[in-house]
């Protein structure tokens, strides 16, 4: 028989135990203060250097069912939404330990599969009063002061000059400081900062913040740190400069929102409102505004300093210097565009074409040959592209080595692989159609107004990079926007990639959503106090009433509700009382876990004797304490700025999170089938199967 | 140089079930099965071990069909199993686990095994006679004026599949949409033959339960880039929309040239010809009127180009399973040819439309009589959803089966334990006639009964996973569970509760007995006139059909392998 059965529940459960042991490397994740991790491969000798949940687990070998489901689950909330794996990954460890603690005091599995996720739901609907509209905090478009003056869209004449001038003071908006001071860095000593920064001609306002020693007082759970936490102090041009005029986080607008969204982040937030004010200056052409992250691009340039990172409207891309060549000669006039949804070669054919395998080409002339069919076809090709005067075509997948040299020659650019997005905005912007094969090319096909022009930075000198050279694509009526992000250091270029996404995806929720949580703890802070209450309830019910709330399918279950419901509800507090006092821990303002611990406890009687703990916690979130669970350090004035939390990413991690330890919990038996069985029967640990 | 080798013998084994390992094997089975049972079972991984996909479940279809099993005597129960499930979709579990009791019981009271079959099969007979009767205590009429029993029913099948991780809250919710989506599939006026209309499901994974909706007519996903692209050419004017269905592909590829070589001179495309081929269709749907031309599979680029500048909306890729949903509710033929489309095949639809759900977007087909429906279904991962499609289908189908037999019989281990006390009654009251006509004694009559009975009661005790104790009571004879370990001089009726499928309740006075203790026969009475019956509550309900089956097959199937005397391997 080929299969391998292995009882999974003996005494301990083993799955939750792995499950566990899993989890818990990614604790020093959680918080905006994190520490990176490398991943070395013994075999290859190459590693990885990461700081987020996903990439973490996504580099390891994880072939045992628990750590796929783990996986699977961490990339499935990753796809949605972006952001809170490494809370759900937190509290994966968290819950998956309590309920092995309930396990050891004999509480019957089916009940704590019942109480937690019941408990869980009591919770979500509990914090709903928490919920902040984000009207009341985004007061309209009115406020937002343009900031791409010298390139509005739209106006073909500006289009080929689309970077901000030096000398405009607002240009220290777009080239956003995308610093790391936040991050600790064990092993990339020196965080990028001034030392690299030229100081812009011109830019007074850069030189006057340039020498002031400025804290991180946005992050989430950040406070003015005491002098002996000075490994969190560096000088940082992501800081806040003093002056009221250059104040960056002062807005009564998008601003505020965005920035109390960026949990530790606001070099990549900066870019992402860049990008919204780029949108909705658009969108004034037009009518109404939404953030659109469909149409939002990333466009990578390792080697170059970080303070080069900005947000420009258009494509941005990397080209080949022969291209570059092309890219001189077509500047500065309208270019006709293609767009090709497939490859450019002759044996490319759309999915779902199937070759037939027994056709056989017979020819009556000697010497035909099959290099021939390929010449042919690129001058076919090209003749198709001169006849419809196309300069500029954006290929998806792969392009033919010899028609991409014959059109060099002939000043057609041709860019590729060039993403389906893209392509689609293209399309859209132009109204023109996406074509598979050249043959299709009508006038349907061809777009006009489009411009290329060299990617400048700030002081309007061109790049070239690793033998790349970044230019740039507009086209009237395109809404695209591209985050042209830089890091000195190579490998730390998918972080910050990364980190752009999350906070893109996080005011992008935060605007589908409506409405955001009171950050800083403020929402765990009420499920613990909840969870608290209704363990006093449980405590004082009889008997013969089981709650309402509850849903057990044995009857005697129902029945023992009571003894056993304390200490369930317990353990999925413990989750998150877990995580406060980590993520406290974390920000090194407190010494122990203990010591935070103690702190939450405070803050929960304190909620507790105020009688409404909600309204106790918004009280203390409106009266300017980001941060719920007390740090134990002052307030100044810096910390206007209020955190904030997504709802919906935050209330599916921590459903996802118990979802999956409740699974585990509930999965008793490994089946193994296939040519594995035979691996196993020869290793050592056959002896925890059972061969059938 | 062709080697030969020797013919290896065949093995022939005897007497197949006392060897060792016939009986290990069997028990592991019988431990998988019992363990995943009721709405507390536990769950399985299945995989390969090696990185493939883990499938977490505990539904005998994906059991059954995940296991590589190779013994006979394990197949034969296996397959048996698998036939019930594709016909009948629940009490897979059921019926596994009664068999897998059967032949443990029926083996321990070491008969021979012609007597044994022999009155089991008559046993069986006199539960499927009780069953069918109007005597029935363990069976309620559904009545289709109130959609209470129905929900009943829905519920007790979702709710007993645990890998689905649905709340309280989202298995209302699932509930009330998988009986909404059935109630759209019954036709408005019922002529002699009544067809029933098909639900289709469609896929929406990663997102939460709640989002699950139920939409009349068809959605078909589309990609946003079509959205923009379909939208503005739309003939809304027309009040009816011609569709033409295809179900050859239209990409353009020799696919279909069969077998041989086809010899090409060159300069000449095939491709060109069969694009020439494909443009002459188009122009004949346009000609036609057609305004909207569907695909099972890919429609070729060009073709696809030169119809939406015609304003005819296309979409390819749709799949087999929509084939059938699609024909049925357009009127149209699938067309399998290039040439000669004849008008007829040509369907229509009241309107077309698009909706954009949870970051997805559907073009919408209204058909004009509605017998078709889609089931958006969403869970959180991919392997809650595989868990949940399949018990929404089981669902559906227990539906199916209840409107043909408005039956249920009870369920939380009710029916079992009703069932086991009725056989043990009957076994002592048997005329001597009958137990004449089968050739056996009162004793041996006796003993089978009571192995037979002791099988339904452990499939009963299987819902049980929690080390719970389960009692019976002497009146209806129902299930009820009792936390284990209480002393034995306390009063019963503090103890419990409520029976397993929740009619009855602890004000009754009953009697009750620990289950399979040894206590004096009775005639367990009908509880379908209690007043709870009536009440707000649900009900823990089975599906009539599915049991009777299950019950059958696993009665003569463990007949079948009891029978095995030898099995004659192939070596070769």
């Amino acid at each position: 028989m080929i299969m391998a059965f292995r009882n999974v529940n003996r005494r301990c459960h083993m799955g939750l135990q792995q499950l566990s042991s899993l989890a818990s490397i990614g604790r020093t994740l959680l918080g905006p203060v994190k520490s990176y991790k490398f991943i070395v491969d013994v075999s290859t000798s190459e590693s990885v250097l990461t700081c987020s949940a996903v990439r973490l687990l996504e580099s390891l070998d994880l072939t045992s069912a628990v750590g796929q489901l783990l996986n699977e689950t961490i990339q499935a909330q990753n796809k949605d939404y972006k952001t809170g794996m490494t809370t759900l990954l937190f509290l994966v460890g968290a819950w998956s330990s309590a309920v092995l603690e309930c396990l050891q005091q004999n509480v019957p599995f089916s009940l704590i599969v019942s109480v937690m996720s019941e408990g869980l739901n009591s919770c979500s609907e509990k914090i709903q009063c928490l919920q902040l509209s984000v009207h009341d905090l985004y007061k309209g478009s009115d406020s937002v002061p343009m900031h791409f003056g010298s390139s509005s869209l739209g106006v073909p004449e500006g289009l080929h000059s689309h970077q901000a001038s030096p000398c405009d003071p607002h240009n220290r908006y777009l080239n956003s400081h995308l610093c790391t001071a936040d991050y600790r860095t064990p092993l990339l000593v020196e965080p990028v900062g001034n030392k690299t920064m030229p100081v812009l001609p011109g830019s007074s306002l850069i030189a006057s913040s340039c020498n002031k020693r400025t804290r991180l007082t946005h992050s989430r759970y950040f406070n003015t740190p005491g002098k002996s936490h000075c490994s969190l102090q560096v000088d940082n041009f992501g800081g806040p400069p003093t002056g009221p005029a250059a104040c960056p986080y002062e807005f009564n607008d998008f601003g505020q929102l965005a920035m109390a969204l960026s949990h530790g982040n606001q070099s990549s937030m900066k870019l992402v409102h860049d990008i919204v004010r780029c949108q909705q200056q658009v969108a004034d052409h037009t009518g109404s505004f939404q953030f659109n992250i469909a149409e939002v691009l990333t466009c990578c340039l390792p080697g170059l300093a970080e303070h080069y990172s900005c947000v420009c409207p258009g494509y941005i891309t990397l080209v080949s210097p022969e291209k570059a060549t092309v890219t001189k000669k077509l500047q500065d006039r309208p270019l006709q565009i293609l767009l090709v949804d497939g490859d450019l070669t002759e044996k490319y054919r759309h999915l779902g074409f199937n070759r037939p395998s027994n056709v056989r080409i017979i020819s009556e002339n000697v010497g035909l040959q099959e290099s021939n069919s390929e010449s042919l076809w690129i001058n076919y090709v090209l003749d198709i592209l001169i006849q419809a005067k196309v300069n500029l075509v954006l290929v998806k997948g792969n392009v033919c080595e010899s028609l991409m040299e014959r059109c060099i020659l002939n000043n057609i650019l041709i860019i590729n692989p060039v993403t389906h997005n893209v392509l689609l905005a293209f399309g859209k912007g132009t109204g023109i159609q996406l074509v598979t094969y050249l043959s299709q090319v009508n006038s349907h096909c061809v777009g006009s107004s489009v411009w290329v022009d060299f990617w400048r930075t700030g002081d309007l000198s061109t790049m070239e990079l690793d033998n790349k050279v970044p230019i740039s694509i507009k086209a009237e009526g395109i809404h695209l926007v591209t985050a042209v992000l830089s890091s000195t250091v190579t490998s730390k270029m998918q972080v910050i990639e990364d980190r752009f996404w999350t906070c893109a995806y996080r005011l992008h929720h935060a605007l589908t959503d409506q409405k955001v949580f009171p950050g800083g703890g403020a929402v765990e802070l009420l499920c613990l106090s909840h969870l608290k209450k209704l363990e006093e309830q449980s405590l004082k019910q009889g008997d013969d009433k089981p709650s309402g709330d509850f849903y057990m399918s044995s009857c005697w279950l129902t029945k023992s509700f009571t003894q056993y419901k304390p200490v369930v509800l317990k353990a999925l507090a413990s989750g998150w009382h877990q995580y406060l006092s980590r993520v406290m821990c974390n920000t090194a303002h407190y010494a122990s876990e203990f010591e935070a611990s103690t702190s939450i406890e405070h803050n929960l009687k304190k909620a507790a004797d105020c009688g409404s703990p909600s309204a106790y916690i918004l009280k203390e979130f409106n009266k300017g304490d980001k941060v719920m669970v007390d740090f134990g350090l002052l307030t100044k004035r810096e910390e206007a700025v209020k955190v904030y939390d997504n709802v919906t990413p935050k209330v599916e991690a921590w459903r996802r999170a118990l979802d999956l330890v409740l699974l585990v919990l509930q999965t008793d038996a490994e089946i193994i089938t296939g040519p594995k069985r035979n691996q196993l029967l020869n290793s050592h640990g056959s002896s925890e199967f059972i061969f059938l | 140089m062709s080697r030969i080798e020797a013919k290896k013998p065949s093995l022939c084994t005897n007497e197949p079930l006392t060897k060792e390992r016939v009986s290990f094997s069997l028990s592991v089975l019988s431990g998988i099965v019992k363990s995943c049972y009721g709405p507390t079972g536990r769950l399985k991984q299945l995989h390969n071990g090696m990185g493939g996909y883990v499938r977490t479940t505990s539904q005998s279809s994906a059991l059954l069909g995940g296991l590589s099993i190779t013994h006979p005597v394990l197949k034969v129960l296996t397959a048996s199993v698998q036939n019930h499930i594709s016909r009948f979709s629940d009490c897979g579990l059921f019926t596994a686990i009664l068999c897998c009791s059967l032949v443990e019981n029926f083996q321990r009271i070491n008969f021979a095994a012609c007597t044994v079959t022999k009155i089991s099969r008559h046993l069986l007979s006199l539960c499927t006679d009780y069953l069918k009767s109007e005597a029935c205590g363990c069976r309620i009429s559904v009545d289709f004026d109130s959609i209470k029993t129905l929900l009943s029913l829905v519920h007790s099948v979702l709710a007993s599949k645990p890998a689905c991780m649905l709340n309280k809250t989202e298995a209302n919710h699932l509930s009330t949409l998988v009986l909404k989506a059935f109630l759209l599939t019954i036709p408005h006026t019922v002529e002699t033959n009544v067809v029933l209309g098909k639900c289709v499901i469609v896929p929406v994974k990663d997102k939460r339960v709640m989002d699950s909706t139920v939409f009349p007519g068809l959605l078909i996903e589309i990609p946003e880039s079509q959205l923009a692209r379909t939208f503005p050419v739309i003939r809304v004017s027309s009040s009816t929309i011609k569709m033409a269905l295809f179900c050859i592909s239209l990409s353009g590829d020799l696919s279909n040239i069969g077998e041989g070589t086809v010899i090409v001179h060159h300069g000449i495309s095939l491709e060109v010809a069969v694009l020439d081929q494909l443009l002459n269709l188009g122009k004949q749907l346009i000609n036609d009127q057609v305004d909207l031309v569907v695909c099972q599979k890919v429609i070729h680029p060009s073709l696809k180009q030169y119809l939406e500048e015609h304003r005819v909306i296309t979409i390819d890729r749709v799949g087999v399973s929509m084939m059938e949903p699609l024909s049925q509710m357009t009127g149209s033929q699938p067309i399998a040819a290039l040439h000669s489309v004849s008008p007829t095949c040509y369907g229509s639809l009241k309107d077309l439309r698009t909706e954009s759900f949870v970051s997805k977007n559907f073009l919408h087909l209204i058909p004009n009589d509605t017998l078709v429906c889609s089931l958006i279904l969403c869970n959180r991962n991919e392997m809650a959803w595989d868990e949940l499609k399949l018990a929404c289908q089981t669902a559906e189908h227990v539906l199916q089966l209840t409107i043909k037999q408005p039956l249920a019989l009870l369920g939380g281990g009710c029916t079992e334990t009703h069932l086991a006390s009725y056989i043990r009654h009957k076994s002592f009251t048997l005329p001597a006639s009958v137990l004449k006509a089968i050739d056996c004694s009162r004793t041996q009559y006796q003993l089978v009964a009571d192995a037979f009975s002791r099988s339904l009661e452990c499939v009963a005790c299987c819902l049980e996973h929690d080390d719970g104790e389960i009692l019976t009571d002497m009146v209806y004879g129902h299930f009820w569970s009792v936390q284990s370990g209480f002393p034995s001089d306390c009063n019963w009726s503090d103890l419990v509760l409520k029976c397993g499928c929740g009619i009855c309740s602890n004000q009754q006075n009953l009697n009750w007995t620990v289950l399979q203790s040894q206590c004096i026969p009775f005639t367990p009475q009908s509880c379908s006139n209690e007043p709870s019956v009536n009440s707000t509550d649900h009900l823990v309900l089975d599906c009539f059909t599915a049991k009777c089956s299950g019950l059958q097959v696993a009665v003569e199937t463990t007949n079948l392998i009891l029978d095995l005397s030898y099995i004659v391997e192939d070596q070769n």
